[in-house]
């Protein structure tokens, strides 16, 4: 169910007034994470078990967390296994079925179905890790289990069949004989092998969850049913913002106050994120798909023109969901966190990551940059963290070598703005606009490798641009019209205009225009980019 | 704050009041802007087929008190014929000259979608005289009747019943029938359409401008083009020739020069969805006041095999039945001969002719007529 199409206003219908009317009951938790499962399952009912499954584990893995001491504890591993003297109730429990679930694991792998023997083992393993946690009983295991759970299902889902290729195609390449099956095989009941919709973002919500209650960031949440609405809050779910537990799960503790401006922001955020949707992102879809889908049959301008259209197309397609997503969720009367911030206006590459899918990026610096050093240690780990962390953003993106691709230059163009600020002239006398170009220019470049079907079409796409023809690249005038427009009021909303800008007159007339602009030029249109990821 | 487009509660009232007035006002004023030019023996363009829109300002317009509505598929609207080859046209030649019989045709129609049409764009068809025809090819075969399982796509999906009754043919998705849902409903939305459909090739205005030609490599020609210099003001007429249509026309020719009898899959009356479809529309029309006379066929009889003549006599007697049932005042006109028939259904202009001659020469008719 998408944003822009009927059955959601239809279900938000529905799901809004409900949700108002259970304000006095205990039911408004229930029925939000009920809305939460309808609006996933209608994309495919099988995937609800995935959600389901990863927001219960992690659940039960905090809660087995939350019974070990801090800081670890002796532990007599000999009478626990012989005599299970355990201290605490929980964890002897969680063993014995940890054990036993194990030992049925094994046997159903070895006895069972076969399309149900791959399944089985690796709830076989995944048993054993847990009563091995309940063994020990240290923090660090589950938090390892919840890790490495998520990440499994992430590595399976969205990057099994790419390495499984590449794998085959180095054991070719060696004249080795032997060949790794498709990941598909492995797939429980012959079930088709398809990416979750949303997959990344909700096992990296989760998984902040473990992460932030194993630091002690975040409090145990004991109500699994608030836990699980959290993971899959309908309005986030398929493409973010990423949010932390921290943020969002105290904002389900108690039903939020019915304000005003619930409906009136929410409303607001709403049709923006259509506007930019169907009017913009879409329609400059049709010109990138055109150039990008034939880059050889293009000129010079066309390929850049493509280029330049798609990153608007992606911003426009992104953000447009966000603002829809946090529009939906202020109706409700809940708040997202920001997850765009103008982010072609970025005067460097550092700070163009903390205006560009903020939600990410943060995730990114919070838990795996700073866990590896940050910029403690010297200008040479500080760029290699960089380096990681932007690698991994980039195939985060998806399971190709283009989207490494993309990582790394980005991480190169952090690293090299990094650098120019250093220099007085670069900080004090190289105009802003020029940076701001600047810095357009380097992220246009990359989406290159973001946008091309294949490494061989970015290496063509970037080698024609600098020696094909100069054709004309007939982009539709209205099309650069439009996007012109919006650069330019984000030009002005950050300069001394912005009170004109906010002024009733000029919200109204934008509001109206917009609403008209809908009815008069839009043509339906496909799913959202990052639904992919 | 980054988005700043972001209203307060004053604010969006006058922006929804704004939206609501401009909503309402545009269809409605818009036929005063914009030209259109009918004349004798008008129809809806060819190429303005799905401008429903356009229907239901042409029925606004042209139906007087004292005019009589042609309803029906492309035999109403003349497939092989040009404007002054049509049924309506030779009604009103019958009829001593004048405009009194309207061509409301539509090229493509069958019985469920011009429910819809008469449903959501008929409002003018009330206490009026409707000549209704009743086409049996829509009964000739599960396909043709819409009751066959395998998907199909077909003309004029978005008047068909997007929920209920089912067509198990039809699988758009719950988005695109509550769309058309929309559509029917909010006249802005029907208007837009009328635009697309007159002045953007049956284009969205964004695909309009992306649009190429068939040329290795495409052009495209509208790129640079302002798309509010289309809107030309004037709904645009059917071209003075047509190399599909009227004597001239190699389709205008009998039938027998193209092939020979077929064999139809007669859809049992009690079973088909076109045949219900037609039942509602005439329970339909006279329930808004209006007098409806139905001419049934005449279907090509010479077309149809031996083997298939049964289930045809069939439905056609059925069909008879159920109107005298209902005391619907009709017309079961003798078969054409072979020759003036392009098809199994389409009359060639010597055919409409013809038709016309029975149809005001029967008593059923004349009596209808001066009630």
């Amino acid at each position: 169910m998408l944003f822009h199409t009927w059955p959601f206003l239809l279900f938000l219908l529905v799901v809004v007034p409900v949700f108002y009317a259970l304000r006095h009951t205990r039911l408004w938790i229930p029925w939000l994470m009920a809305a939460s499962y309808f609006f996933y399952g209608w994309w495919n009912p099988y995937y609800l078990a995935l959600v389901f499954y990863s927001t219960t584990l992690d659940y039960f893995l905090v809660a087995l967390m939350d019974h070990c001491p801090r800081g670890g504890a002796r532990v007599d591993v000999i009478g626990r296994l012989t005599r299970l003297r355990f201290d605490d109730r929980v964890l002897q429990a969680a063993f014995l079925i940890s054990a036993t679930a194990t030992a049925a694991a094994i046997m159903g792998a070895v006895l069972g179905p076969p399309t149900l023997r791959p399944t089985l083992a690796v709830l076989g393993v995944l048993f054993a890790l847990m009563a091995v946690g309940a063994l020990f009983s240290h923090r660090r295991v589950w938090l390892v289990i919840s890790l490495v759970n998520n990440l499994a299902l992430l590595l399976f889902f969205k990057y099994a069949r790419f390495a499984v290729e590449n794998l085959n195609a180095l054991l070719h390449g060696l004249h080795l004989a032997w060949k790794l099956p498709d990941p598909a095989g492995l797939m429980p009941f012959g079930a088709a092998y398809l990416l979750p919709v949303g997959i990344s973002f909700f096992t990296f919500q989760s998984l902040s969850y473990t992460i932030d209650f194993y630091f002690g960031r975040t409090d145990r949440e004991r109500n699994f049913l608030r836990f699980a609405t959290f993971v899959c809050f309908f309005p986030q779910l398929m493409a973010g913002p990423i949010e932390r537990a921290r943020h969002l799960l105290p904002q389900f503790r108690q039903f939020p106050p019915i304000r005003r401006e619930n409906f009136t922001d929410g409303l607001s955020l709403f049709l923006v994120g259509l506007f930019k949707k169907l009017a913009l992102a879409n329609y400059l879809s049709f010109y990138v798909e055109r150039v990008y889908d034939h880059p050889a049959a293009f000129g010079a301008p066309a390929l850049l023109l493509a280029t330049f259209a798609f990153a608007w197309q992606i911003f426009f397609d992104f953000s447009g969901y966000t603002d829809m997503a946090r529009g939906v969720a202020r109706l409700l009367g809940f708040q997202l966190i920001l997850n765009f911030n103008n982010p072609y206006l970025a005067t460097g590459l550092g700070e163009f990551w903390t205006r560009w899918h903020i939600s990410l990026s943060s995730w990114f610096r919070d838990y795996v940059y700073i866990p590896l050093g940050g910029n403690r240690g010297g200008a040479w780990r500080t760029y290699r963290n960089l380096f990681i962390t932007f690698l991994l953003s980039g195939i985060w993106h998806g399971a190709a070598w283009t989207f490494a691709i993309w990582g790394a230059l980005h991480a190169l163009g952090v690293m090299v703005t990094r650098e120019l600020e250093r220099s007085a002239f670069y900080r004090d006398r190289v105009p802003k606009l020029v940076k701001q170009l600047g810095v357009f220019s380097f992220v246009c470049f990359t989406w290159i490798f973001f946008r091309a079907e294949s490494l061989d079409d970015a290496f063509l796409i970037v080698r024609r641009i600098f020696t094909a023809g100069w054709s004309d690249p007939q982009i539709p005038a209205l099309l650069l019209l439009l996007t012109a427009f919006v650069w330019l009021y984000q030009f002005l909303y950050e300069s001394r205009l912005r009170p004109v800008l906010q002024s009733g007159f000029v919200r109204v007339g934008l509001a109206v225009l917009m609403a008209l602009y809908l009815f008069l030029f839009s043509s339906g249109g496909g799913a959202f980019i990052y639904f992919q990821f | 704050m980054v988005n700043e487009v972001r209203l307060n509660g004053r604010q969006w009232v006058i922006a929804v009041l704004l939206i609501g007035l401009a909503a309402l006002l545009i269809p409605r004023l818009w036929p005063r802007v914009e030209r259109f030019e009918t004349g004798p023996d008008y129809r809806i363009p060819y190429a303005l087929s799905k401008d429903y829109w356009l229907w239901q300002r042409r029925l606004n317009e042209a139906a007087g008190p004292r005019n009589i509505v042609m309803l029906g598929d492309s035999v109403v609207w003349g497939e092989y014929v040009m404007p002054d080859g049509t049924w309506s046209h030779f009604m009103n030649q019958e009829a001593g000259g004048g405009d009194r019989f309207i061509n409301g045709g539509v090229n493509g129609l069958f019985p469920l979608a011009l429910g819809g049409l008469v449903e959501d764009y008929g409002g003018a068809l009330h206490n009026r005289k409707v000549l209704l025809h009743c086409n049996v090819l829509w009964l000739s075969s599960p396909k043709a009747d819409l009751s066959a399982t395998k998907e199909e796509k077909f003309n004029h999906a978005r008047l068909v019943p997007q929920f209920s009754p089912r067509i198990p043919c039809y699988r758009a998705d719950a988005n695109e029938r509550i769309g058309v849902l929309m559509e029917r409903n909010f006249g802005l939305i029907a208007w837009v359409n009328h635009l697309q459909n007159a002045y953007f090739d049956q284009k969205s205005i964004l695909t309009w401008t992306l649009a190429s030609d068939a040329e290795d490599p495409p052009k495209y020609l509208n790129s640079y083009k302002n798309p509010l210099a289309q809107i030309r003001l004037a709904v645009p007429t059917a071209p003075a020739t047509d190399p599909e249509r009227g004597p001239q026309s190699p389709r205008h020719q009998s039938w027998t020069k193209t092939g020979g009898p077929a064999q139809f899959e007669w859809v049992d009356l009690s079973a088909s969805l076109q045949w219900a479809a037609f039942q509602r529309l005439v329970a339909r029309l006279r329930a808004r006041g209006n007098d409806v006379f139905v001419v049934l066929g005449p279907f090509n009889e010479h077309l149809v095999a031996p083997e298939s003549r049964p289930g045809y006599v069939q439905a056609r007697d059925g069909i008879a039945a159920w109107l005298s049932a209902q005391n619907v005042p009709h017309l079961a006109p003798e078969t054409l001969p072979s020759e003036l028939y392009a098809d199994a259904s389409h009359p060639l202009t010597a055919g409409y002719a013809l038709l016309a001659q029975r149809t005001t020469a029967s008593p059923a008719f004349r009596q209808w007529l001066e009630k």
